[in-house]
């Protein structure tokens, strides 16, 4: 028997592994192992108001800080009906585009990026790619930025909450954020063209599935909407999320899975792309165009050149929501109209899918449910690690190689290991 | 090159913002990796020695697994100075806001049921600080930028870093914000550690807490205060005790002889 083991997943966020065990040639197991300890954040948010939810949950995940607070105040405003100001709307809107720009930046140049030219980490691609790198750290600086003045701090602000927004950006701070987009474009451009260019492995394709959530407004690319669509055409309401994509319990992980119709699914930008990619204009649509061919379905690491054009995509529609917010006036942090009831927020954080269920008895959380992309994507991950592991193995490469190559497998998902693990729960008071 | 001191970033659970609050000295993350000699930092790079001893051991997150319990305790054999690097690891943050309640067990099972797991032991979550002993801190739900490079600055150089021991409203006041408490909005301010510069009550939202309780708080007189003004108790004190980890679990039959 031949054991392959990855103990410590690294350039991810968190603790996780890999294990693939083989029995002479025949792939016999395959586990994403996820050590995180468990923090139990549904069981705790018993008890809690909307404001209070929306300051606790964020602290999920640092690197989805600002999904989360979406997802969170758009759960509490539609539990305790709670109108959404335009201005509010367009708010959470830039708020979100820094984050996408954040992470991005940070996974495709920072963590996945080095797997390719090969390099241990970032800084030690100064040498050769000192353009890249310290324009591709300008630009997650830039993602911050938005982040701190919408939310208040670039990690953990408590500024947005349900309803509304302490205070927001003044007339300057708007005109900042937009000259800054603009001037990151053509890097933006320049990189999605580098990554563009890189060689995909062939040794993991196969057919997946891909879902995503579903803009309201039907023409156009975005991160929230009150309905997932999945790639064979089916939509799912948001409150009928649960009864779709079947949550399950495994020894090997803290993270809890789901499956849809039986089958692991890929919620990554890749799947955004896939499901919403035609519905991309300017030079985000451009670049889609030119570089979407029939292998997006079938290799998850297409996911690192989607993100690039979800950069691109950001860098256009900041300015566009920006001239929005200009000529708006403030708007007083809105109320609930009712105590009791249940809300869905359905976002896509940077790696995807993100959900939050809250059901609220006399303005206190009486159930609490939420679900992260790496936690739908995990199935979908150890499907595509048996297929490589099996594929490598049977082609005679080296132990060492084949670890390399799962873990470079793990990282294109852009996994976030602090949110998948909390997972999971019906909280019944 | 060999006379730089040696570094280790270990990550327990959390939200693995510290760490990712180092990435995000996108400007002196260059200098960082120039001035010392970083071993272990798996956030950020494959080229990890889980074996090295270092200088200065920064540790991230609370311990939540006996697993994660017994690499501390390594850790500590390890490392020169242990240093408690944020909210988590220092006081518990968020995951330890019923801590001592005695109610862990079934809040577990609510969430997984019976399953047994093959990924290490879950325990209820507790700071470092209740396994090794821990050398110096650098506070913050994620620290701040300036001040963490501080503290860098200062451990690398074989200094202890210090800090003002005031609380949010100090920074509050700095700011020139009227005070929160005046406008009909709980603020914690009064109660938490500073070093923020107070970002939420410049932006009309109460503090919540999240640098953890600043030495000698006074919660018996921020409670009377906020229920003068008005607040329930059961909201008061489930306030404190959000952001208030095991520190504030020990006062919490204190507080609730106060007001009966």
């Amino acid at each position: 028997m031949k054991t392959i083991k990855v103990n410590h997943l690294a350039r991810v966020e968190g603790d996780g592994g890999i294990t693939v065990e083989f029995d002479g040639n025949k792939l016999t197991k395959v586990n994403v192992d996820i050590f995180e300890g468990p923090r139990l954040i549904e069981a705790l948010a018993v008890g809690k108001t909307a404001h209070e939810m929306n300051s606790i949950t964020p602290r999920i995940c640092a690197i989805c800080t600002v999904s989360h607070k979406n997802a969170s105040v758009r759960a509490s405003d539609r539990a305790l009906a709670i109108p959404e100001t335009d201005k509010t709307c367009s708010s959470r809107e830039l708020m979100h585009l820094g984050e996408i720009i954040e992470s991005h930046s940070l996974h495709v140049f920072a963590l996945a990026l080095p797997d390719f030219l090969g390099y241990p980490n970032v800084i030690a691609m100064v040498d050769k790619y000192k353009d890249v790198v310290v324009q591709a750290l300008n630009l997650k600086k830039f993602g911050n930025r938005i982040m701190q003045i919408l939310n208040g701090k670039f990690i953990h602000g408590e500024n947005a909450v349900a309803g509304g927004f302490g205070k927001f950006p003044t007339k300057d701070e708007l005109l900042e954020i937009k000259k800054t987009a603009e001037s990151f474009l053509d890097f933006a451009i320049a990189a999605t063209d580098i990554v563009g260019g890189l060689e995909m492995p062939t040794y993991l394709e196969e057919e997946t599935v891909f879902g995503c959530c579903n803009p309201d407004n039907k023409n156009e690319f975005g991160y929230w909407g009150d309905s997932i669509i999945i790639s064979d055409g089916t939509i799912i309401p948001a409150l009928e999320y649960k009864e779709n994509l079947i949550e399950r319990v495994v020894p090997h992980s803290f993270a809890k899975r789901s499956l849809y119709k039986g089958k692991p699914f890929n919620v990554t930008a890749l799947a955004r792309l896939i499901n919403l990619g035609d519905r991309l204009q300017g030079k985000a649509g451009e670049f889609y165009r030119k570089y979407r061919n029939d292998r997006w379905t079938r290799n998850p690491f297409f996911n690192n050149l989607a993100q690039c054009i979800e950069m691109i995509y950001c860098l256009e529609k900041i300015p566009v929501v920006v001239d929005k917010l200009l000529k708006m006036e403030d708007t007083e942090i809105q109320q609930p109209t009712r105590m009791d009831g249940r809300g869905v927020g359905l976002v896509e954080a940077p790696r995807g899918l993100l959900v939050h269920d809250y059901t609220f008895k006399d303005g206190k959380i009486t159930d609490c449910n939420i679900i992260t992309p790496t936690a739908y994507n995990l199935d979908d991950l150890e499907k595509y690690i048996g297929i490589a592991a099996k594929n490598l193995n049977d082609a005679g490469e080296e132990t060492d190689t084949i670890r390399f190559e799962l873990e470079k497998i793990a990282r294109a998902y852009d996994p976030c290991i602090s949110c998948a693990t909390h997972l999971v729960s019906v909280v019944k008071k | 090159m060999n006379n730089k001191p040696t570094l280790g970033i270990y990550g327990f659970t959390g939200c693995a913002g510290c760490q990712l609050a180092i990435l995000d000295c996108e400007e002196q993350l260059v200098d960082l990796f120039e001035a010392a000699d970083i071993k272990v930092f798996y956030e950020a790079m494959s080229n990890n020695d889980d074996e090295a001893e270092v200088d200065i051991a920064l540790v991230e997150g609370s311990i939540n697994t006996e697993t994660q319990k017994e690499e501390l305790l390594e850790i500590r054999k390890k490392a020169k100075i242990l240093v408690a690097f944020g909210s988590c690891a220092n006081y518990g943050c968020i995951q330890t806001m019923a801590y001592g309640d005695g109610k862990w067990e079934e809040r577990f099972k609510k969430v997984y049921g019976d399953m047994k797991f093959t990924v290490g032991k879950a325990i209820e979550p507790q700071p470092i600080g209740k396994f090794v002993k821990v050398d110096a801190t650098i506070p913050g739900c994620p620290p701040s930028t300036q001040q963490m490079l501080m503290a860098f600055t200062k451990l690398l150089n074989g200094y202890m870093p210090v800090y003002p021991n005031a609380p949010v409203c100090l920074e509050c006041k700095l700011n020139e914000n009227e005070c929160l408490l005046n406008k009909g909005i709980m603020c914690l301010g009064p109660l938490t550690k500073g070093g923020c510069t107070a970002p939420c009550p410049t932006h009309n939202t109460g503090c919540v807490g999240c640098w953890g309780i600043i030495d000698e708080a006074n919660h018996t007189s921020e409670l009377k205060l906020l229920i003068e003004k008005g607040y329930k108790k059961e909201d008061i004190i489930r306030k404190f005790r959000i952001f208030g980890g095991n520190n504030i679990a020990e006062k919490i039959d204190e507080l609730l002889e106060v007001v009966k």
